[in-house]
């Protein structure tokens, strides 16, 4: 079967060369590229397909709309199956990496080898956070041609109907077709649909350290958003700032200050929907949105560090 | 300088929400020399596997030390020098035979020419050549531990272990398997191996300790702990029947008692091997 092809060892005898790093970006590079393609040949990208029917689908209410309507119908529609989409893929491709690992005992052959544990971990996120990457990269591509389709047919309808125009009529409306099309203001609001998709990786990719099963993680992860996005009204309620509520007594505070602690406040991610209704948002509350997403994601990554490392494989 | 040192090794692995606890290992204590090929044997559940994994960094031991040439086995620098071979391994189905390897060689620091040259030799090495371009979906159980084998050798590590390396697999390929094994104990590869197969065991390793319910109930040099020291074997070719008659009227003379005296017999395996892959004319 086989030929002597490996050399000997030439000093078998001799104490090893010291030849480890405490730190390998090349190793952890090999992991998120090798997560990435797993994910890659696990056609997670079918959901692009999804996605592209569901905006081309929504074309179908909107026969009676004016342009500018029609305009913000695919931003909504496009942005809002973005967000949930991103953060589906986040969950759903985070939550089976570990527990795949360790069933097939790939983790095994891996660990076996000199990776330390926190560059697995940090691997294996960047590999979702890269797949994530293209994946909002392609709806971006997706939604911005939807986009610019409607407009040519809005500007091509503009266009005929402008010999009953009066004089100057055609220029003011094709400016309003242009700026209610695609504006550099949805950007921010696309890179924090990817950082709280981030977000949310980093979180479940924490919960599959010490999860029994995936389903588990998938359920403790949905809860999880639901916690995010509830947390904002609960507080306002508890401590009377809304609707007349009643005022909080101290078991309460803490417990909600717990819970704001543990749980970022998934509303402040929802700046995109200011977005898409016009609204401009300051780059300075953008920025600290986007740093509070980077931070909770690091944090999550670091907690999941801790419970990994000490975990009996 | 042993490739493996183990001592007073204990794991005891508590249940959780019970006061109860199991313990896995118990003060094992054992040294595997460079160039060894050393078999741990005993039961399921007698603590083979645990003591693996610890060996490897995988688990943590409750009391006592572990060390891979010199080097505290807690310590992932001591992997630079281990190749491990899990039972049943699956690994990523979705890579090549040949992407397979290049995973496991760049998370161990090579690449480039020099991370193709090791992979081509590797695939050769266990005959896997003709598959590198498939993936692993498609492996046969046999190939899937061949790869595993050339996965744990990427690295050129000094030591190899193995747990199960021929489980499930057919005899052909569990020759192929053994040969390897073999191969690598002539380039002064140490080796632990773990196997239920116990003919193999006695055909390949050098040294053996079996464990029970966590213990090291036997340990030593494999042909002294099988040998039975009072009696001696002798097995004559072309031999007349007078021949045999002489032999046992000097044996009847010298009082030496005769225990059994019958045909030799090929093993099951040979057998086999030669019904399914007769020789080619």
């Amino acid at each position: 079967m086989h030929e002597s092809t490996l050399p000997a060892r030439e000093t078998p005898s001799l104490p090893p060369t010291p030849r480890h790093v405490f730190f390998s970006p090349s190793r952890i590079w090999a992991i998120a590229t090798n997560t990435q393609l797993e994910l890659y040949r696990l056609k997670v990208f079918y959901f692009l397909l999804i996605f592209a029917l569901l905006i081309i689908g929504s074309s179908a209410f909107m026969i009676d709309f004016t342009f500018q309507e029609q305009f913000q119908l695919i931003k909504d529609v496009s942005l809002g199956a973005m967000s949930i989409f991103t953060w589906l893929l986040a969950v759903l491709a985070t939550a089976m990496l570990l527990p795949k690992d360790i069933e097939d005992r790939t983790l095994y052959t891996i660990l076996a080898k000199p990776v330390p544990r926190f560059e697995y971990l940090i691997g294996k996120l960047l590999g979702v956070l890269l797949m994530l990457l293209v994946s909002t990269l392609l709806m971006s591509v997706i939604f911005v041609i939807a986009l610019y389709g409607r407009e040519q047919m809005a500007i091509g309808d503009t266009m005929r109907a402008a010999s009953a125009m009066m004089p100057g009529q055609l220029q003011s409306q094709l400016n309003d077709i242009k700026e209610s099309t695609f504006t550099w203001s949805l950007i921010p609001g696309i890179i924090l649909i990817y950082i709280k998709a981030a977000l949310f990786a980093s979180l479940t990719l924490f919960i599959s350290t010490f999860a029994s099963s995936w389903i588990f993680t998938i359920m403790v992860s949905v809860a999880c958003y639901f916690i995010g996005h509830l947390q904002g009204v609960a507080r306002d309620y508890w401590l009377g700032n809304g609707f007349g509520s009643p005022a909080a007594s101290p078991l309460a505070r803490i417990f909600l200050a717990l819970v704001a602690l543990i749980f970022p406040d998934l509303q402040l991610f929802n700046l995109v929907d200011d977005i898409v209704a016009g609204n401009s948002i300051k780059m300075e509350l953008f920025a600290k949105t986007a740093a509070l997403g980077g931070l909770y994601t690091c944090i999550y990554l670091l907690v999941a560090y801790f419970v990994f490392a000490s975990k009996e494989l | 300088m042993t490739a493996i040192s183990i001592k007073n090794l204990s794991k005891v692995f508590p249940i959780p929400f019970r006061r109860e606890r199991i313990t896995a290992v118990r003060h094992l204590s054992l040294d595997v020399e460079p160039g060894q090929v050393y078999g741990l044997l005993g039961p399921n559940g007698s603590g083979k596997s645990t003591t693996m994994k610890i060996v490897l960094g995988l688990v943590s031991p409750s009391a006592g030390q572990t060390e891979i040439f010199g080097r505290d086995s807690r310590e992932v620098e001591s992997r630079e020098e281990v190749g491990f071979l899990p039972e049943n391994p699956y690994f990523y189905k979705f890579l090549t035979g040949e992407e397979t390897l290049h995973f496991y060689g760049k998370i161990c620091g090579l690449k480039g020419a020099k991370l193709k040259e090791r992979t081509s030799e590797l695939l050769n090495l266990v005959g896997l050549e003709h598959a590198r371009d498939r993936r692993l979906g498609g492996y046969s159980k046999g190939m899937l531990q061949r790869v595993g084998l050339a996965q744990a050798l990427i690295q050129q590590p000094r030591l190899l272990v193995l747990d199960e390396p021929t489980a499930g697999v057919d005899p052909a390929g569990s020759r192929e398997i053994r040969d390897l094994i073999l191969d690598f104990k002539k380039r002064g590869i140490t080796v632990l191996l773990c196997s239920h197969l116990l003919s193999q065991v006695q055909e390949i390793c050098d040294r053996i300790g079996i464990l029970h319910q966590g213990k090291l109930v036997r340990e030593g040099r494999l042909d002294e702990l099988i040998s039975i020291e009072s009696q001696t074997e002798i097995i004559l070719e072309n031999a007349t029947p007078d021949v045999l008659a002489q032999v046992h009227a000097l044996l009847s003379k010298s009082g030496a008692r005769v225990i059994s005296e019958r045909k030799p017999q090929t093993t099951l395996e040979n057998f086999f091997l030669e019904v399914t892959n007769p020789p080619k004319n």
